[in-house]
């Protein structure tokens, strides 16, 4: 079973790290925006930064460019060490959110800007030009202007223009984040696939956990300019170190409960166990809103094995939310959230049903109430 | 089609008042054609006399060669200035740059009269009045707060992410400003020209000061011409005039429509 000992802090130990940050750290004026900040990437990988506004991510991905200085720290690609290396000295492909074309030039011209400016032969430009346009599927749209495109072939060309120069690494800024939904999805495959097929190294900055557990090899979880957790989206998602990373990711019922002398947790007049043993007295549990059974049968909460938490429940208010459906329950005088995913012959439950939750003791996430 | 139901009456007040403005400016062009000797409306018979008056006058003529030479050179002088100088304001942001903007830009709120005298007390001393030198310097500074503003607010509204993009790509500075920055900013660069070389153009005030029998500008001459006679040679010049100012009007209009140039 998966009983790892979980990371605490942003120090890991990767074999062959390419991409290093070490001691990074940014001040503005007295304000940290980054501080201590540590991360190995391997070759080949696409990490995210994942978090919310304010959480350092897009400064960190900045820094690493050179766009901004950092005000302590290392970095080093592949053991060369870039800290002090201008922005176009870095070799780094840079994507932006506002797409950042050049307006005044085509698409051709756009993608062959990186070439140019390394003195490669017309030849070679023209023939990476058609290379790079043919990955992002826009051939037949070389010499058209920025203006004329739409967003998702925008930042194709974007993409195009990033990769064409062969970076030894890919910086994404929250690329997707002026798309709609369903462009969203099909470049996040893409850009997936096209990462995968040149097998380099990219940094993906996003506020999106999705884009973040969908895309990438492992997802660094920020807040507050210091790293919460750094794990696969598998470890992130069911094994968050933190309670801000339980709730940043995925949605998650919170409760308050008490430790008891015989290591259980009691929410309420309900007891309950958990994998981990709790670490203090008051105690935050968490429990994934899709991971509860409701029984709507159960005569009574008794335990029924080794593996269940059981809780009787009230309904409270139900949320039809499409493909899922949301029921709210008092438990105890807290709210507890069920999902269920809907079915075509859905019972229909009244406000004041009685049921009991259950879910796996491997489910119960528990963090200090003061974590 | 949605109809505004207040259009028709929006339409008759924005058609007097274009009327209001432009009046005075439409009666020139009758009354250069005018066959009287004097100065009136309507004329009273038709001629194309004041047009060969106003090429044969060698004064009027010398003064436009030197009002377009100076508004050339004036617009010329004030781009290599600005553009170097709202770069360091606005991107590289060096220390007293705030300070420098508004130094630059102060001749705009200060009496247009005052600066002119100041100008003359200064340039008596050193010799550069009613000299090319002295008329350009002096023009400067009356454009170059146009040009300042204008390409300041051009190159604040370009997307820093174009630029950090060309220095991802490889470019260096210098190559990131002249591939990058500086073709973005050729709406605010066209704008600039326009109204340097309009402002320049036009110049009474300061001009008065500085120019002399040895060199002088069309309009300055032109006022000198109402104060002695009252003949419609002034009408001739008036519209050589206008037809300058419209010229270059159409030109912006050209190469990238006025709205885009002026108005972003």
């Amino acid at each position: 079973m998966m009983h790892q000992t979980i990371k605490r802090d942003g120090v890991e130990t990767i074999g062959d790290p390419y991409l290093c940050l070490e001691g990074m750290n940014k001040k503005y004026g007295l304000v940290e925006v980054i501080s201590n900040l540590n991360l190995a990437v391997r070759k080949g990988e696409l990490i995210a930064l994942l978090g919310p506004s304010g959480c350092g991510k897009t400064t960190t991905l900045r820094m690493i460019a050179g766009l901004i200085a950092p005000t302590a720290g290392r970095i080093t690609v592949g053991g060369r060490d870039v800290t002090q290396i201008a922005p176009h000295g870095r070799d780094m492909g840079l994507v932006f959110q506002s797409y950042a074309l050049f307006p005044h030039m085509t698409v051709a011209k756009n993608v062959a800007f990186g070439l140019e400016m390394r003195g490669l032969s017309r030849a070679d430009i023209a023939n990476k030009v058609a290379k790079a346009l043919g990955m992002v599927q826009l051939e037949h749209l070389a010499e058209r202007k920025p203006r004329e495109l739409s967003g998702g072939q925008q930042q194709r060309v974007a993409l195009a223009r990033a990769l064409v120069i062969e970076p030894s690494i890919l910086l994404l800024d929250e690329p997707l984040s002026n798309l709609d939904a369903k462009l969203r999805d099909e470049m996040r495959t893409q850009i997936r696939d096209i990462q995968q097929q040149l097998g380099i190294t990219t940094v993906f900055v996003t506020h999106d956990q999705v884009e973040a557990l969908s895309m990438c090899d492992r997802i660094v979880v920020m807040k507050g300019g210091l790293i919460e957790q750094v794990g696969t989206p598998h470890e992130i998602y069911e094994r968050p170190a933190t309670p801000f990373v339980a709730s940043f990711v995925g949605r998650t019922n919170r409760v308050k409960g008490k430790r008891t002398a015989d290591g259980c947790i009691r929410i309420g007049s309900s007891m309950i166990r958990s994998a981990r043993p709790a670490v203090q007295d008051d105690v935050m549990v968490m429990v994934r809103p899709h991971r509860i059974h409701i029984d709507w049968n159960a005569a009574s909460t008794e335990q029924q094995g080794e593996t269940a938490n059981r809780m009787a429940a009230v309904l409270s208010r139900i949320t039809f939310v499409g493909d899922v459906i949301q029921y709210h329950f008092d438990v105890g005088g807290s709210e507890f959230i069920v999902e269920e995913s809907t079915k075509k012959s859905q019972v229909s439950r009244d406000q004041g049903d009685k049921a009991v939750l259950s879910w796996s003791v491997e489910d119960t996430l528990v963090f200090g109430a003061d974590q | 089609m949605e109809e505004n139901p207040t259009s028709w009456f929006m339409r008759v007040t924005v058609t007097i008042l274009f009327l209001f403005l432009l009046a005075p400016v439409l009666l020139v062009f009758p009354i250069s054609f005018s066959g009287d000797q004097i100065l009136a409306f309507p004329p009273s018979s038709w001629s194309l006399q004041w047009y060969e008056a106003l090429l044969g006058n060698t004064v009027m003529m010398s003064a436009f060669l030197t009002s377009l030479g100076l508004a050339t050179v004036v617009t010329v002088l004030s781009l290599i200035i600005a553009i170097p100088a709202s770069y360091a304001i606005v991107r590289l942001k060096v220390t007293g740059s705030e300070f420098l903007f508004n130094l630059f830009t102060a001749p705009l709120l200060l009496p247009t009269i005052v600066l002119g005298l100041a100008i003359l007390i200064i340039f008596a001393s050193m010799g550069l009045l009613a000299t090319f030198t002295g008329l350009v310097i002096g023009h400067l500074v009356i454009t170059l707060p146009y040009a300042l503003r204008v390409l300041s607010v051009s190159l604040g509204n370009l997307n820093l992410a174009c630029e950090e993009a060309a220095a991802s790509l490889g470019a260096k500075p210098l190559a990131v400003f002249g591939k990058v920055t500086l073709p973005m900013m050729a709406p605010g660069i066209v704008a600039a020209t326009a109204l340097c070389f309009l402002v320049s153009f036009d110049e009474v005030v300061i001009t008065l000061f500085l120019t002399g029998p040895r060199m002088t500008t069309l309009p300055v001459e032109l006022f000198h011409h109402v104060e002695s006679q009252a003949d419609p040679l002034v009408a001739s010049v008036s519209v050589l005039l206008i037809l300058m100012t419209l010229a270059v009007v159409m030109i912006v209009d050209r190469t990238m429509g006025l709205t885009k140039a002026f108005m972003k």
